[in-house]
């Protein structure tokens, strides 16, 4: 409303203009009259405002009725807009302040009996009582705060009870989110418990709402069950994927009981380090701790799984689901299947076939893996599903000697994955806008293979220069062809905006006293 | 849900090159090859401007799709024309 008006303002500042130079109203909608009243000089009585107004409505029930009289009004003010003009912007710079007022003042007028629908109306109410009340809205600034108590008293209330829940839930979660390990132990026997430790807080009913779907799903050889409980799994772990990572290599500690709290387990233990895999550097000790310890419990592939996981994903072939991935594989081994390198060949096709044929499974929580193995072959990106279909054959071969490739790959991932994570890091300064962990993962994937091109061109440009050492020129001219570098912008322009002053300085060669010039060319 | 899972921008970036970190990543895919000590500042500039141009094309596209955050497809999406881009 009254930025309207403030654009009726702009306006009407040049109609007015237009209006002056033609001598006579051009168009002569109630609009643009009542803005020329609003600019042109007061002429009514500063004195008694209500006066003012009450006779002002009240002729002007009918429009055409109205019109006339803001004719009339305007005519009678015509000749005096001359002399008005220089007061004009001077009523404007009030009028822009006080619009708000003015607005309370026309409710004001509203109340006295204007209908709603009449709002030009309305609006050359105003206007006529601003332009009596122009110098009176110094005055009514302390009785129209107090008209306006409402908006003034709202927030505060508000907030504070806001941020007292959000605290309270904010511990209530941490306390939470401790008992469902336990809880989901012992399904059956520890519900009426968990209602008992956890306080009626909305953070813990999620988690207790989810502890009864794995239950259920378990029982029901239902392909939805199986799908809820992974995505109530999957939202779980999101929701509380950077909590439960402190907790995760414990957890799976306390998950060595018998087989049916072993799918579950799995069902939480897995999301959680799938989290953590999926998560910051630190991938390779966190799966291994989970490795032994799933060793305890589970088959003797299942840590080879995630090793193979592990090298999987330094194949920078991840689709766009690792926790899934993590989830299938493990399940995968505790299968100790080797179908599930159909599936993985056959990139694309959806869960529910797969799923279809999972029913056929002895027990419900094979079964329950399984439908979640399926799950594996995900749409890969096409340039990394080569990279996928290569690498799923050497998993397979080497997943029968157990854990001799553990030490293998751990140097290489970890000081890699932080050098990326540099860059990652650059990612999410430069693209100023928050940002998913998922989509850091796929920016670092992205170097990995930028850097693989980039090692590779410079090897040919180095060769076709005859030489084995690359050198500048080699990265010039790559920057060229990249279209980085051009005839409109040099290397030295690009040096200079994007690194810090020590490497200009190591860079661009600079003349020195003596007729020496640094870096010697 | 009380904990985010978008990154915030309140992190200092460091402006050093990680020159060991190239010159090691360069020197396990091509051992038989040599780095120069000033190309290996010049690589990282390439990365800078990669990772720039990345950057820029994944906000278009989650701006086109009207998201507030950056996310994996569209990072993906991005990925794949800038990478086309940076073939040379």
């Amino acid at each position: 409303m009254t930025a309207r008006r403030r654009s009726h303002k702009a306006r009407s500042i040049d109609r007015l203009a237009h209006i002056q130079a033609g001598g006579h109203l051009e168009e002569q909608t109630p609009r643009t009259l009542l803005k020329n009243i609003l600019l042109t000089a007061p002429e009514s009585s500063i004195v008694l405002p209500e006066s003012v107004v009450k006779p002002v409505p009240t002729p002007q029930v009918v429009q055409t009725s109205r019109r006339e009289s803001s004719r009339g009004s305007l005519e009678l003010q015509l000749p005096e807009v001359e002399p008005s003009t220089t007061l004009a912007p001077g009523l404007l710079a009030p009028g822009r302040r006080k619009q708000r007022l003015r607005l309370s003042v026309f409710q004001q007028g509203m109340d006295q009996g204007l209908p709603l629908s009449q709002e030009p109306y309305g609006n050359a109410d105003a206007s006529s009582i601003t332009s009596s009340l122009n110098l009176t809205f110094a005055t009514p600034l302390q009785p129209q705060s107090v008209k306006r108590p409402g908006l003034a008293r709202r927030p505060p209330t508000r907030r504070a009870v806001d941020v007292g829940t959000f605290l309270q839930d904010m511990q209530d979660t941490s306390l939470a989110l401790a008992p469902p390990g336990d809880s989901l132990r012992t399904p059956v026997t520890t519900l009426p418990t968990d209602t008992v430790l956890e306080d009626t807080q909305p953070f813990s009913q999620p988690l207790l709402g989810r502890s009864p779907t794995v239950q259920h799903s378990l029982p029901c050889p239902s392909h939805s069950g199986a799908k809820d409980v992974e995505r109530a799994v999957g939202h779980r772990t999101w929701s509380s994927g950077p909590r439960l990572q402190n907790s995760g290599p414990g957890k799976p500690a306390q998950l060595m009981a018998g087989k049916v709290e072993e799918v579950d387990a799995l069902a939480l233990g897995f999301p959680n380090t799938s989290s953590n895999i999926s998560g910051e550097d630190g991938v390779e000790p966190l799966q291994n701790g989970v490795g032994e310890e799933a060793e305890g419990r589970m088959k003797e592939g299942l840590s080879m799984r995630e090793v193979e996981e592990a090298t999987e994903a330094q194949g920078s072939a991840r689709a766009e689901e690792p926790e899934e991935h993590t989830e299938v594989t493990e399940a995968e081994g505790s299968q100790g299947a080797i179908e599930a390198k159909e599936p993985e060949g056959s990139s694309g096709d959806e869960d529910t076939p797969g799923r279809t044929a999972s029913p056929e499974l002895a027990s419900s929580t094979p079964e329950f893996l399984r439908a979640r193995r399926l799950q594996f072959p995900e749409p890969a990106p096409p340039p990394s599903t080569a990279v996928l279909t290569s690498e799923p054959p050497e998993t397979l071969s080497a997943r029968l000697p157990p854990r001799t490739r553990i030490p293998g790959p751990r140097p290489r991932q970890d000081p890699y994955k932080t050098g990326l994570n540099h860059y990652a890091k650059l990612f999410s300064f430069y693209a100023k806008m928050p940002m998913e962990k998922k989509s850091l993962e796929m920016v670092e994937k992205c170097l990995d293979k930028y850097f693989q091109h980039l090692c590779d061109d410079l090897e040919v440009f180095a060769a076709h220069a005859g030489r084995k050492t690359v050198r500048p020129e080699d990265l010039e001219l790559l920057m060229r062809r990249q279209g980085l570098v051009t005839d409109q912008v040099s290397l030295h322009v690009l040096v200079e905006r994007h690194l810090p002053l020590e490497y200009r300085q190591l860079l661009i060669p600079c003349a020195f006293s003596g007729n020496s010039v640094f870096p010697a060319q | 849900m009380a904990l985010s899972t978008t990154v915030s921008q309140r992190k200092l970036i460091k402006r050093k090159a990680p020159r060991g970190f190239l010159k090691r990543v360069f020197k396990r895919r091509k051992p038989h090859l040599r780095l120069e000590t000033s190309s290996d500042l010049l690589v990282h500039l390439n990365c800078l401007l990669f990772v720039h141009r990345l950057a820029e094309e994944s906000r278009t596209n989650a701006c086109e799709n009207k998201c507030g955050i950056i996310k994996k497809d569209h990072v993906l999406a991005a990925a794949k024309v800038i990478l086309k881009k940076s073939r040379g």
